[in-house]
């Protein structure tokens, strides 16, 4: 997908109305892989690391809700890797 | 608390749920509509179940209202075959959206006065964002929906 001087939608309303939606698709896309990442067993540095974020971001953001969904998270005496 | 308070604060709550269901971070004027749209027996469903407007339809058009924002820039959200979010860690936040749409709703009427089809009236008086174009993609005259909810406060006041 390209956003190019072309592509930007005619209609103010419909470009702002975009960018609402893709923050949207982008957070539920976090969502599922971030959790996935960690069902996969990845670390929390890790995870923070591929997301270009603090690891007290993403903690912060993810980790009671993964717990909530029986999520086995790693610790940090885990670390292996 | 008086009687609107406590209702006011049952349509949050369920709001709020509908947000976390949603996976967002905040409670949204479209999230109010939802609670409105559910809110069996009140004047607000009522007036919404009127217009053809009950809370699955409501849901449809907002879903409707992503993708066709999304196909905006290209992005068909069908792309992705997204798992629901889990439910947040923190409970969702009023936003701004919902704050203004809650701050019309208390300027349209006095305090003692304020019933369920002013919280909808609120909602519908915004010009711009998600409600207003999920609605129009509906089919529906969000002018002439709001003036059924006027003319159904001034029939009660009579």
């Amino acid at each position: 997908m390209s956003v190019g001087e072309n592509s930007l939608p005619p209609d103010p309303a419909d470009a702002l109305a975009a960018v609402v939606a893709l923050r949207r698709l982008a957070d539920q896309l976090e969502d599922a892989a971030v959790e996935q990442a960690m069902r996969a067993g990845w670390s929390w540095p890790k995870v923070s690391e591929a997301l270009g974020v603090t690891r007290q971001a993403v903690h912060k953001k993810h980790a009671k809700r993964l717990i909530a969904a029986g999520v086995k998270l790693r610790r940090r005496g885990d670390e292996r890797v | 608390m008086s009687a609107f308070d406590k209702y006011l604060h049952a349509v949050i709550v369920r709001a709020m749920d509908e947000a976390q269901d949603d996976g967002s971070a905040t409670i949204d004027a479209h999230h109010l509509l939802l609670s409105l749209a559910a809110d069996q027996g009140s004047t607000a469903q009522q007036v919404l179940t009127s217009a053809g407007l009950d809370r699955a339809a409501v849901r449809e058009a907002l879903d409707r209202e992503f993708e066709h924002s999304l196909s905006m820039v290209g992005v068909s959200p069908a792309a992705y075959d997204l798992p629901g979010p889990s439910h947040a860690s923190q409970q969702p936040k009023m936003g701004a959206s919902a704050r203004l749409a809650l701050e019309r709703s208390f300027s349209s009427a006095r305090k003692k006065d304020l019933r369920s089809a002013h919280l909808l009236l609120g909602i519908l008086q915004a010009q711009i964002g998600t409600v207003p174009r999920a609605l129009a993609l509906a089919g529906i005259d969000q002018a002439e929906l709001a003036d059924r909810v006027r003319q159904t406060l001034n029939s009660q006041d009579q």
